[in-house]
């Protein structure tokens, strides 16, 4: 599916089980044989209600959780067959940004700790360089170096997340999962962070994966969109094709369009859900009807 | 709230002196704990403090020597058991599944036997002197603390700040280290004032039945030796009181001076002054 020239990220079946209840007889299917590619820059909008399987897919392309089965290929490298002490040096390539700023700082840790933490777990710079990178990095996320001795409870949702960015920027990662990174946050702030996030990207060429259920907020950040639904991807494509042009009934449900919309209607295959292409590079899960 | 912070500095002041009568004891006592220093069972008087007991041994000396006896079987014996209680506790909730199976199952069957007989035995068979009776009383009272810490670790290893750490590419070792032990010192503190509070009186009790080590001066002996050679039967309050209060203070200091260190360090506390 979607092979371009420069394909950063390739995800074929991707499978994450947890198994639960009694005995651990009950397997749930959290993410369900997903498959997508993203290209080298680009940033791919991952759309789905709380509980569909979004944040194990996210977690899972970067091996936070094992996945069940399924290969992620990143930059030619296949990230599922790494052992575990080469995926630790390979994670400086791949990062994560979570939802919950305020918890994804050690609250026992002053802010220039944590954003020099990634330097030297990967002993890339010295003392001195640590220092000037971590100068460099907190004026890159638009704080200033009085922040630099705060803690994260001397600092507003914004503020934490501008720090977690400037952690995640110092490896420069190619890569970054965006979970919902300003569902925390006010509107007002929302709009800066999601303005600088993008500004960055854009700067260092990196390729998202960017997790949310808000519409609005995918539309504004992604140059493509999945929509998952219970551990499935059942539509993806460019944004304005997707939300514009919804052909899945879930996306129509979500985007709320009228579901009689003849142009676009779903495609319907008889045997198992396969995906379909509807049009040059949207693709859409037929339904067994 | 004034009145913990008042408690918090009496009991730490409490707890002050008896380290420093521990620390200067051969300059506070007057009299070799052990030798004959006047008439046996003399009452107080200007040069006997508090008198002398029946080998005429000044009993103000052995109170102050004793001090140390004590101390050292408290804070030693509580050093390592919450030194193995941490790191159980943190491995055990870190790493989960299998490792955590295995810590908490050995566990189940080690808390079925009550840790305070058990100590008897050992202490019966093995004669340990007073720094490996500190030790075991350490281990044993080591496998509670490990519930208590992978409770707290349990939640942590799983809060955003550490699995972000793990996707920077950090080691376990480098997490448990850095990121989960700082969190989990507040209450490794706490655990640590209330077991030397425990491990103080349980030496005492053990001192008090006899499997105290006769090379050194501890309260419990001497209790044991007042009860047993006279001093309730003929009345004489110098010997068994002073031993008895000596503990009860010592043991109210700390149990003090605990709850109002769990107070001022709870860092959900911290961070609402803040």
């Amino acid at each position: 599916m979607m092979h371009g020239a420069c394909t950063m990220i390739d995800i074929c079946d991707l499978k994450t089980y947890y198994s639960a209840g009694f005995l651990h007889r009950t397997e749930v299917r959290a993410v369900d044989g997903v498959s997508f590619g993203i290209e080298k820059g680009e940033t791919l909008g991952l759309v789905g209600e709380s509980g569909c399987g979004k944040t194990t897919l996210g977690r899972s392309v970067i091996r936070l959780i094992e996945p069940t089965g399924g290969r992620v290929v990143f930059d030619g490298t296949d990230v599922t067959a790494l052992s575990r002490k080469d995926l630790r040096r390979f994670r400086r390539r791949m990062q994560m940004i979570f939802q919950d700023a305020y918890t994804s700082l050690n609250p026992r840790m002053r802010v220039s700790e944590s954003i020099a933490e990634p330097l030297r777990i990967h002993r890339i710079e010295d003392r001195a360089g640590i220092d000037r990178r971590v100068r460099d990095l907190i004026e890159a996320v638009g704080l200033n170096e009085e922040h630099l001795n705060r803690r994260p409870y001397e600092l507003s949702g914004g503020q934490n997340q501008r720090v977690v960015l400037a952690r995640v920027l110092a490896l420069e990662p190619e890569f970054i999962v965006a979970d919902e990174p300003t569902a925390g946050l006010d509107v007002s702030v929302q709009a800066q962070i999601l303005t600088l996030f993008r500004d960055i990207w854009r700067e260092y060429h990196t390729t998202c994966l960017y997790i949310s259920h808000d519409l609005g907020v995918v539309r504004a950040m992604s140059d493509r969109v999945a929509v998952m639904l219970k551990g499935r991807i059942v539509e993806i494509g460019q944004v304005a094709d997707v939300l514009d042009h919804p052909c899945h009934p879930y996306t129509r449900l979500l985007v709320a369009a009228p579901v009689d919309d003849k142009e676009f209607s779903c495609p319907v295959s008889a045997g198992a859900p396969a995906m379909v292409e509807v049009r040059p590079g949207h693709w859409v899960e037929a339904t067994a009807r | 709230m004034p009145g913990r912070s008042v408690s918090f500095y009496i009991s730490l002041g409490v707890v002050f002196v008896y380290c420093a009568v521990a620390l200067f004891a051969p300059a506070i006592a007057p009299f070799d704990p052990f030798a004959i220093s006047g008439s046996p069972l003399a009452p107080p008087d200007a040069a006997h403090i508090l008198g002398t007991n029946d080998l005429a041994q000044d009993i103000f000396s052995r109170l102050v020597w004793g001090t140390r006896a004590t101390l050292i079987l408290g804070f030693l014996g509580a050093a390592i058991s919450v030194a193995l209680g941490t790191f159980g506790g943190i491995v055990s909730g870190y790493y989960g599944g299998r490792v955590d199976e295995a810590i908490m199952r050995f566990l189940d069957v080690m808390m079925t036997i009550p840790s305070f007989p058990l100590l008897l035995i050992l202490t019966i068979f093995f004669r340990p002197g007073i720094y490996m009776t500190a030790v075991l009383m350490g281990f044993l009272g080591g496998l509670q603390g490990v519930r208590i810490i992978r409770s707290q670790v349990l939640s942590l290893a799983v809060a955003d700040f550490v699995v972000g750490t793990k996707a920077l590419g950090a080691g376990d070792g480098y997490i448990m280290a850095r990121h989960i032990l700082p969190n989990v010192l507040p209450l490794v503190g706490v655990k640590f004032i209330f077991s030397a509070q425990h491990f103080m009186v349980v030496g005492i009790g053990l001192g008090f039945l006899g499997m105290g080590d006769p090379a050194v001066v501890d309260w419990g002996q001497m209790i044991q030796r007042a009860t047993q050679n006279g001093g309730i039967i003929l009345g004489l309050w110098w010997w068994l009181i002073p031993p008895g209060l000596a503990v009860t203070f010592l043991s109210l200091a700390l149990a003090w001076f605990g709850y109002a260190f769990e107070d001022r360090i709870n860092p959900r506390l911290q961070v609402m002054r803040v």
